[in-house]
C-alpha cells in the first residue's frame, strides 16, 4: 500500500472536524491497508514517535543550498507558515516542473523502516543527496508527510483516544482493552498491530503495560450539594503522575505520557524491587523536602526527569519520593473494579506491611498520600486555601464509591485548584506564533514597574480569544518601536492581567522572580500603564505565601 | 533621478493618482474623475463625478450599484487622451472586464497592473503582456510559497469533496463576482453532476456574465426554506460574508469550504474555521508576478496591495530590477 494512502488519510483527518467522521475515516483506512502500514500509521498519529532525523533548520538550509534560494527568503516564508516541513513542501512545489525522474511508489513501511533509518547512516553529503533524490522522486502529495517525518514534527488533530475508539469500533471490543493495549511501548510491526486488533482478550499479554490513567475533571458546583462524607480528599501535588508497577519481580515506572523512566530514578526502582508482593500503584513522583515533609518546587524535579543514570550526589541533592494515591493491582489481581474506599484500605495495609520491614526501609523514598478530612465544604475551602503553604496546587476530591475507570471520566474525580495569583503588567514585546498561529503576533512578553523602568517579568501566549488576538496583532504592527528578527519591541501602552500559579526568586531573570504557568486572563483596556503593578507588588505576593 | 513628486503616477492619500491628468485609479473616496480597473467593491467607491472603465466593468458595476452613476467606457486597447496623456485598458485576467491601465506621456510608459492573474480562466480575457518603463504591480501573494495548481485539478478536488460525502450538503464559500463564475465553469467540466445552488448575490452575477456572452452553468437560486433532503449531495455557492452568523442554521448536516489562495497555508486553513480550503486564486502567484515584471521589461517597479518587502528584495538581489517605494 502506498504512502499516498497515508497522505490522503492525513489530509482527510486534517480537514474533518467531527469526531465521528474522523473515526470513520480511520476505520476505513485500517480496513483497507496492510497491518504493517496500519501499525506505522498508529505509531505516527499517536505521537509515539517524536524522533527527529534532521532539524527544521537543517531542512531549510539544505533546500536553500540545493535550489540556490536565499536563506532570508525561506525565513520570511517561515514566518507566514509556521512549520519548516510545510514551508519546504510549499517551496518544493515551485521546483517540480524541472523534475524528470520516475516517481517512486514507496509504502509507509518502506519509508519508515528502510529509507529513513538508512539516511541516518550516511555522511552529510550522501544524506543531502539522498534527501534531494527523495524530494525529486516522491510524488508531490507525499512531500508534506515525508518532510514532517524527517523533522519529527508530525502532529495532526488525532488523539490517542480517537485511535482507541476507531480500533474498538473496528473489532467490537471495549475501548478500555484497546486503550490498555496501546499503553507503554509500541514498536510498529505486523505483530503489534495484530495484537492490537486481536479479538481474543488475553490479560497475560498486557502484563508489561501500565493501566490507562484515570484523570480528574475541573470542580463542578453540583458537587457541593453532596454530603462531604461521600468523598475522599487528597492534596494535589505538582509533580509527575506515574504508575509504579511490580509484576513477576520486575519494577517499571511509567509516566502518564507513557514513558518508561526507570533509568532516571534508579534508587526508587531498586528499593521497590525488594518488596515481596507484586503491585500496580498510581501516584506522583516528587522531589521531597524530608525535613519539612513538603514537596520541593517542580523545577527541581526537572533536574531529575531528563537525566538518565543520575550520580549518587545528584540523588542526594534532589531526593525523590513516590507518593501512592491508589492501588490498582495486587499480586496479579486487578482490583480496579472495587470501590475506592476499599482500595484505600488495601493500600494502607500494604504500606504498613512494607514500612515495618527493617531490612528494606522504604520510608525514605515511598509513602502513601495523607488524606484530609474536612468537616464540611467550607472547611474544604479552607484546606484548599492552605495548599500554597505546603506547595501543592489544591485538592483532589474523589468519590469514595468510584471504581478506577480510564480517561477524564465525568462525575468521579475533581481537582479543586487554588485561585491563581494575578498582576497587571505592560505588554513590551511580541513574537510571531507558529503552527496554527503563524503569521500573527501571538507570543507576548510583559513587564512590571521598577521605579521609572519597565522590567520584563513573564511571557505568555494563551488566554486571548481569536478576535482579541487579531485586534492585538493589528495594534502591534502599528506600534512597533524596533524589529529584531521575529521579535518586535512595542510602545508601552497596553495593560493585561496576568495570572500564574507560583512565584519564586530566580537569579536567571532580570526581574529577580520567576512565575509558573503565566497566562493572560484579561485585557485591561480600562488601565493606563501607570496603573500596572510594580516588581514590589510581586515581591509582596511572594512574601504573603512563604 | 526624479523625486517622487515628479513621477507621472504617485500615491496620494492612500490612492494612486496622476496629477497631470487629475485622475485617480480605483480611489477609496469620492473624487472628480476615477479610472476603475474592475468591479470588485474594494476598487470602487460611490460619489465620484465621473468613472471610466471597460465596457464589461461598467455593466457589472451598474448591475451591482444601480444605473445612477456616470460612467464612460472604452474597449480593451482603445487609446483615449486626457490632458495630453494617452491612456488605454488591457486585459488583466482577474475577472470579467478587469484591466491593466497604461499611461503614455512624453514617450514614457507607465503600467498599472490592477489585480491580475496569468492562469487560464474561461470566464474572462487572458492577461495581456504590455511593455512599459514603469510598472505598478499588485503583490497580494508575493512569496514563493504561493504556487497555484491548475484550476481543473482544484475543480476535481472540489468534485471529489462533494461526492465523497453524499449525505451532506456542501457549502462552498467564494467571492460572488469572478471567483464564483470561474468555479462554476470549472466544476461543470468535472464528474460532479449533482445540483448546484447559488446565493442571490452570485445568481445575479451569473446572469450578468451570461448577458455579456460568457457561458455559465445554470444554478438554482437558493431559497431560505429548502427541504433538507433535497440539498443532500448538492453544492451550494455562498459569499464569504455568510459564513459567520446565523445563516448556516438554515442547513443541516453540512460541510464547508473556502476557495481562496490563502488556503494553501495550513495554519490559515485551520484558523479560517472552514472544514476545508481550496487554494484557487484570481491573483497571480509568485512566479506569475515575477513573469509579469520580467516580460513587461519595466526598469522601475512599484508594488502595492500586499507585503512587498521580500519580493522587492528578491528582485533587487537576484534580477537586478530597480524596485522603488511610494511615499505614502
Amino acid at each position: 500500500m502506498s504512502l499516498k494512502k497515508f497522505s490522503e488519510l492525513f489530509g482527510d483527518l486534517d480537514s474533518i472536524n467531527s469526531t465521528n467522521n474522523k473515526i470513520e475515516v480511520l476505520k476505513n483506512y485500517f480496513l483497507s491497508n496492510d497491518p504493517i502500514d496500519n501499525s506505522w500509521a498508529i505509531y505516527l498519529l499517536t505521537g509515539k514517535s517524536n524522533k527527529r532525523f534532521i532539524s527544521g533548520k537543517y531542512l531549510k538550509n539544505l533546500f536553500s543550498q540545493i535550489y540556490k534560494y536565499p536563506q532570508w527568503l525561506i525565513d520570511t516564508c517561515y514566518l507566514k507558515v509556521g512549520d519548516s516541513a510545510e514551508v519546504i513542501t510549499l517551496l518544493l512545489k515551485n521546483k517540480t516542473n524541472s523534475r524528470k525522474k520516475k516517481l517512486s511508489n514507496i509504502s509507509l513501511n518502506e519509508l519508515l523502516s528502510e529509507t529513513i533509518p538508512a539516511l541516518s547512516k550516511l555522511n552529510e553529503g550522501e544524506k543531502n543527496l539522498e534527501i534531494k533524490n527523495l524530494w525529486e522522486t516522491l510524488p508531490e502529495d507525499n512531500h508534506l508527510i515525508f518532510n514532517k517525518i524527517l523533522t519529527g514534527s508530525f502532529r495532526v488533530g488525532v488523539s490517542i483516544g480517537l485511535i482507541t475508539k476507531s480500533i474498538s469500533k473496528l473489532i467490537n471490543i471495549e475501548e478500555e482493552i484497546i486503550s490498555h493495549r496501546l499503553m507503554g511501548d509500541f514498536k510498529p510491526s505486523m505483530d503489534s498491530y495484530e495484537f492490537l486488533i486481536n479479538k481474543k482478550i488475553n490479560l497475560q499479554e498486557l502484563n508489561s503495560k501500565p493501566f490507562p490513567f484515570l484523570l480528574a475533571n475541573a470542580i463542578e458546583d453540583k458537587i457541593f450539594k453532596n454530603s462531604i462524607n461521600d468523598f475522599q480528599f487528597e492534596w494535589k501535588y505538582d509533580g509527575i503522575r506515574m504508575q509504579l508497577i511490580k509484576r513477576s519481580g520486575n519494577v517499571s515506572l511509567w509516566t502518564r505520557g507513557q514513558e518508561l523512566v526507570n533509568e532516571s530514578f534508579p534508587e526508587l526502582v531498586e528499593k521497590m524491587s525488594h518488596i515481596k508482593e507484586d503491585f500496580v500503584l498510581d501516584g506522583e513522583l516528587l522531589v521531597w523536602n524530608f525535613k519539612e515533609q513538603i514537596a520541593f518546587d517542580f523545577s527541581l524535579l526537572q533536574k531529575r526527569i531528563n537525566r538518565k543514570s543520575p550520580t549518587r550526589s545528584i540523588q542526594m541533592k534532589y531526593p525523590i519520593i513516590f507518593i501512592a494515591y491508589d492501588i490498582l493491582e495486587i499480586n496479579g489481581r486487578d482490583i480496579r473494579e472495587i470501590k475506592l474506599e476499599n482500595r484505600r484500605i488495601e493500600l494502607e495495609k500494604c504500606f504498613s506491611k512494607w514500612q515495618n520491614k527493617t531490612e528494606n526501609n522504604i520510608s525514605d523514598i515511598f509513602k502513601i498520600c495523607d488524606l484530609i478530612f474536612p468537616k464540611d465544604w467550607t472547611d474544604a475551602l479552607t484546606y484548599k486555601e492552605k495548599s500554597r503553604e505546603n506547595n501543592t496546587e489544591g485538592l483532589i476530591i474523589k468519590k469514595k464509591s468510584s471504581i478506577y475507570s480510564s480517561g477524564r471520566k465525568k462525575g468521579i474525580w475533581w481537582k479543586y485548584k487554588v485561585d491563581p495569583m494575578q498582576l497587571d503588567a505592560v505588554l513590551i514585546y511580541a513574537r510571531g506564533g507558529s503552527g496554527r498561529r503563524a503569521g500573527l503576533y501571538t507570543d507576548y512578553s510583559f513587564a512590571l514597574w521598577k521605579d521609572q523602568e519597565l522590567i520584563k517579568f513573564a511571557s505568555a501566549y494563551s488566554g486571548l480569544t481569536n478576535i482579541e488576538i487579531k485586534e492585538l496583532d493589528k495594534w502591534i504592527r502599528k506600534n512597533t518601536i524596533e524589529k529584531f528578527g521575529p521579535v518586535r519591541s512595542l510602545k508601552p501602552e497596553m495593560v493585561f492581567e496576568i495570572s500564574f500559579e507560583k512565584i519564586q526568586i530566580s537569579k536567571r531573570h532580570k526581574s529577580g522572580i520567576a512565575v509558573r504557568f503565566p497566562r493572560i486572563t484579561k485585557w485591561r483596556k480600562d488601565k493606563k500603564i501607570n496603573d500596572a503593578d510594580s516588581l514590589e507588588n510581586a515581591y509582596e505576593l511572594m512574601n504573603k505565601i512563604s | 533621478m526624479r523625486t517622487k513628486q515628479e513621477y507621472l503616477i504617485r500615491y496620494k492619500d492612500g490612492n494612486l493618482y496622476c496629477e497631470l491628468a487629475d485622475i485617480w485609479i480605483d480611489p477609496s473616496k469620492p473624487v472628480k474623475k476615477a479610472l476603475i480597473t474592475h468591479a470588485h467593491f474594494d476598487h470602487f467607491t460611490f460619489g465620484c463625478e465621473e468613472y471610466i472603465s471597460t465596457k464589461e466593468t461598467a455593466i457589472l458595476l451598474k448591475e451591482r450599484v444601480g444605473d445612477n452613476i456616470k460612467i464612460k467606457t472604452f474597449e480593451y486597447g482603445e487609446e483615449f487622451k486626457i490632458n495630453g496623456i494617452n491612456i488605454s485598458f488591457h486585459p488583466s485576467g482577474h475577472i470579467l472586464g478587469s484591466s491593466q491601465i497604461r499611461f503614455i506621456f512624453a514617450e514614457e510608459k507607465w503600467l498599472i497592473s490592477g489585480d491580475f492573474k496569468l492562469q487560464k480562466d474561461q470566464t474572462c480575457k487572458q492577461y495581456e503582456i504590455v511593455k512599459t518603463d514603469y510598472l505598478i504591480s499588485e503583490c497580494t501573494f508575493g512569496l514563493p510559497i504561493f504556487k497555484w495548481d491548475e484550476s481543473n485539478k482544484i475543480a476535481n478536488d472540489i468534485s471529489k469533496w462533494i461526492t465523497n460525502s453524499p449525505e451532506k450538503t456542501s457549502l462552498l464559500f467564494c467571492y460572488s463576482l469572478g471567483k464564483a463564475q470561474r468555479l462554476l465553469n470549472e466544476i461543470s467540466q468535472t464528474n460532479f453532476k449533482g445540483n448546484i445552488y447559488s446565493h442571490g448575490s452570485i445568481h445575479k452575477m451569473n446572469n450578468s456574465y451570461r448577458k455579456l456572452g460568457i457561458e455559465i452553468k445554470d444554478t438554482i437560486k437558493i431559497e431560505n426554506k429548502k427541504k433538507i433532503d433535497e440539498l443532500k449531495g448538492s453544492l451550494i455557492l455562498l459569499p464569504p460574508s455568510l459564513s459567520k452568523g446565523s445563516y448556516l442554521k438554515n442547513f443541516k448536516n453540512i460541510q464547508t469550504a473556502f476557495a481562496s489562495g490563502w488556503m494553501s497555508i495550513r495554519a490559515l486553513r485551520k484558523r479560517s474555521g472552514y472544514d476545508k480550503g481550496f487554494a484557487i486564486s484570481d491573483h497571480a502567484d509568485w512566479d506569475g508576478i515575477l513573469e509579469v515584471v520580467k516580460k513587461s521589461e519595466a526598469k522601475n517597479v512599484f508594488f502595492h496591495h500586499g507585503d512587498s518587502e521580500a519580493l522587492s528584495k528578491y528582485l533587487v538581489e537576484k534580477e537586478s530590477i530597480n524596485v522603488l517605494l511610494f511615499g505614502k
